[in-house]
């Protein structure tokens, strides 16, 4: 609007200059000396045909679409190429991205980095990040929106300023739907859910307009408590890996102490039926012995009750230490036994 | 000569004739004649070249697209009595050119009047509404696992559903509102509300409540941590008690069945004969005897009795 304005003020103003000459002329040429209006007239009329020509033309890039109007009217909206159109400003041409996505950045700024790493603004946008959850708890959403405009024509003539009330529509709208969810939620699990929901009601409230923006994604950045509280929601994370080790810990104990323990009853259980094998075959063996021996007795009981009796004696006599012989009627031994000296050597030995 | 005439005369023509009865209309823009002062004719919506009287009429142009509103961030009480800063967004459009020029002249004047307008009816709404209503919408729902993860209970912050919601007052401050511009020529397309947040000072208690919650649900993990490992300690327990007592058990059993066996065997076997066996058992133990044992042997016993004489006795009772 004020480009075609200005370019109808160029004209007037070019087309006054020229009228005064033309009159300038008008009045030089009544007078004999009329040789030098002509070359005047002849520049004027060359400047026209150079602004003629300059402005007769124009190209639309490959992400462009061309809006044209005449006196303020459109005719049509082209496609990238050149092009050709009315001079002195008749034609007016706006130029609108249509290919290319578009982005609002909120809380945060992205810098013109001349690096190739990207680089964000140090500086923060409380005013536009803060925000309250369901359970009135003070949170800091960092998000961007990708658009693109879908019709340049609705982009220019439905609403003034469009990005502007995309700005806008998107603060509302991302602070409604967090609003809508508990802080917690909104930290972890509600991000996806988040950004969808949030780009379907900004995508409805542009279509309400009918302004031509079609809204690409909606992408949720740093979502954060505020830096007042982080230290504490750091706490809680600390909490949360000191339960877990402990309770590994525990954990760990238990895996060393009820293997062994099990290894342990195992041993044991084969010990006592290590020693029931040996206890019953002991007992066999005994009573094998016993009965092979009581088989033979019974066959001479006397003589062999004899024979075995001096037979024990005969092996044990040769080992006893003293064997003292008692006649009945006689005095009695103790008094003759040195006890003394078996204490002595008791004492000995010890 | 004539030819240079020609061309000063149509000069002319052009400027003080031609020129100042035209005018023109952009796509964006609506515009209304006015003649002395005073509007003649219809709204002019059509954009183009369009004829008017030289001079005497003037042309007023309006924008007749959807403009933004934006309003001055305000302090507002609640129901509730906090504090909040209030950031409204609008947008409207100017539906009445001739209204419009009447009563309010241009976008600036027109500016001044939505300020006091909105601005009245947001304070209106706002401190007749709890802060819940104004921040959850009509389909809040509470997650009720996500609450029993945190396990919190969350203070004196009810969690019921708004009996309207955001999206409700967002829409009843757009009707009040809408109900005082056409007046104006002005259509109120739409009110939103853009930013709440607290104020600093009442931010600053909200921030110490969250620390002092998060620091509850810290303990909270940290005494379960303590529980469960206590927990597992004492199933452990449990386990070894069970499994000890348990092999004790049976190597008891074992050995038990053992030994019944055995003398059963014995029993079986030593019936046969219970004084040989006696005989028997105490010959053998007398083979224990060694180097510290005294033997005392009667002179009269069936060892010695061949000592004294070599005839024959009778063999002593079994």
């Amino acid at each position: 609007m004020s480009d075609t304005e200005n370019k109808v003020a160029e004209l007037l103003a070019l087309a006054r200059k020229g009228g005064n000459k033309g009159r300038n002329g008008g009045g030089a040429a009544a007078r004999p000396s009329s040789g030098r209006v002509w070359p005047v007239v002849v520049l004027v009329g060359l400047g026209l045909a150079v602004w003629a020509f300059s402005s007769s033309f124009y190209t639309v890039q490959p992400e462009e679409r061309a809006v044209v109007k005449r006196f303020g009217k459109v005719i049509s909206i082209n496609d990238p190429g050149l092009h050709f159109k009315l001079p002195f400003g008749v034609d007016a041409v706006q130029k609108v991205a249509t290919e290319r996505v578009l982005k609002q950045e909120f809380g945060f700024r992205t810098e013109d980095g001349d690096n190739e790493r990207s680089s964000y603004s140090t500086q923060d946008f409380p005013e536009e990040s803060l925000m309250l959850s369901g359970d009135l708890n003070i949170i800091d959403v960092e998000w961007v929106v990708q658009y693109r405009i879908s019709d340049p024509m609705k982009y220019l003539y439905q609403q003034r300023d469009p990005d502007r009330t995309l700005r806008d529509m998107s603060e509302s709208v991302m602070r409604r739907v967090v609003g809508n969810r508990l802080g917690s939620e909104v930290l972890t699990t509600a991000r996806v859910a988040i950004a969808t929901v949030a780009r379907e009601e900004i995508q409805k409230a542009m279509a309400d307009y009918d302004n031509g923006i079609h809204i690409v994604t909606v992408e949720l950045q740093d979502v954060v408590p505020p830096a007042a509280v982080k230290p504490a929601f750091n706490e809680v994370n600390e909490a949360r890996q000191e339960r877990e080790r402990m309770i590994n810990e525990a954990t760990k104990q238990a895996n060393q102490e009820v293997p062994r323990a099990r290894g342990e009853a195992n041993r044991a259980l084969s010990e006592a039926q290590g020693y029931a094998t040996e206890r019953v075959n002991q007992a066999k063996g005994e009573t094998a012995r016993f009965n092979a021996i009581l088989t033979e007795y019974r066959s001479a009981p006397d003589v062999t009750r004899t024979r075995m009796y001096l037979e024990t004696l005969n092996t044990v006599l040769p080992k006893v230490g003293s064997v003292l012989v008692v006649q009945e009627g006689q005095m009695g031994p103790l008094p003759l036994l040195n006890l003394r000296d078996n204490a002595a050597k008791k004492e000995s030995a010890q | 000569m004539n030819r240079l005439f020609a061309f000063t005369m149509a000069v002319i023509i052009l400027l003080f004739v031609v020129m100042p009865s035209t005018y023109v209309i952009d796509q964006a823009e609506q515009g209304i004649l006015v003649q002395f002062g005073e509007p003649v004719g219809d709204v002019i919506t059509e954009p183009g070249l369009h004829w008017k009287l030289p001079y005497v009429q003037t042309v007023r142009r309006f924008d007749k697209r959807i403009m933004p509103w934006d309003g001055d961030v305000g302090q507002v009480p609640t129901l509730g009595r906090e504090f909040i800063l209030v950031d409204a967004t609008a947008r409207w459009r100017i539906a009445d050119p001739l209204k419009f020029l009447r009563s309010v002249r241009d976008e600036a004047g027109a500016r001044t009047r939505l300020d006091d307008i909105i601005d009245s009816v947001v304070r209106d709404i706002i401190s007749g509404t709890d802060l819940e209503e104004i921040v959850r919408s009509a389909d809040w729902a509470v997650d009720a696992k996500a609450l029993s993860e945190e396990g919190v209970a969350l203070g004196d912050v009810d969690l019921d559903k708004p009996k309207k919601g955001r999206a409700r007052l967002e829409q009843e401050i757009r009707t009040a509102a809408a109900k005082q511009t056409p007046e104006l020529g002005i259509e109120l397309v739409d009110v939103r509300l853009k930013r709440i947040n607290y104020i600093d000072s009442v931010r600053a208690q909200v921030e110490n409540r969250m620390i002092s919650e998060r620091q509850s649900i810290a303990e909270r993990f940290r005494s379960e941590g303590q529980g469960r490992s206590q927990e597992i300690l004492g199933e452990m327990q449990r386990e070894l008690r069970t499994i000890r007592s348990e092999a004790e058990r049976q190597a008891a059993e074992v050995r038990g069945k053992a030994d019944a066996e055995a003398t059963k065997i014995y029993g079986e076997s030593y019936g046969a004969d219970p004084e040989f066996y006696a005989f028997l058992r105490t010959l053998e133990s007398y083979q224990a005897m060694g180097a510290n044992t005294t033997l005392m042997l009667g002179a009269d016993s069936e060892f010695f009795r061949y000592l004294e004489s070599t005839r024959k006795r009778s063999a002593p009772a079994q």
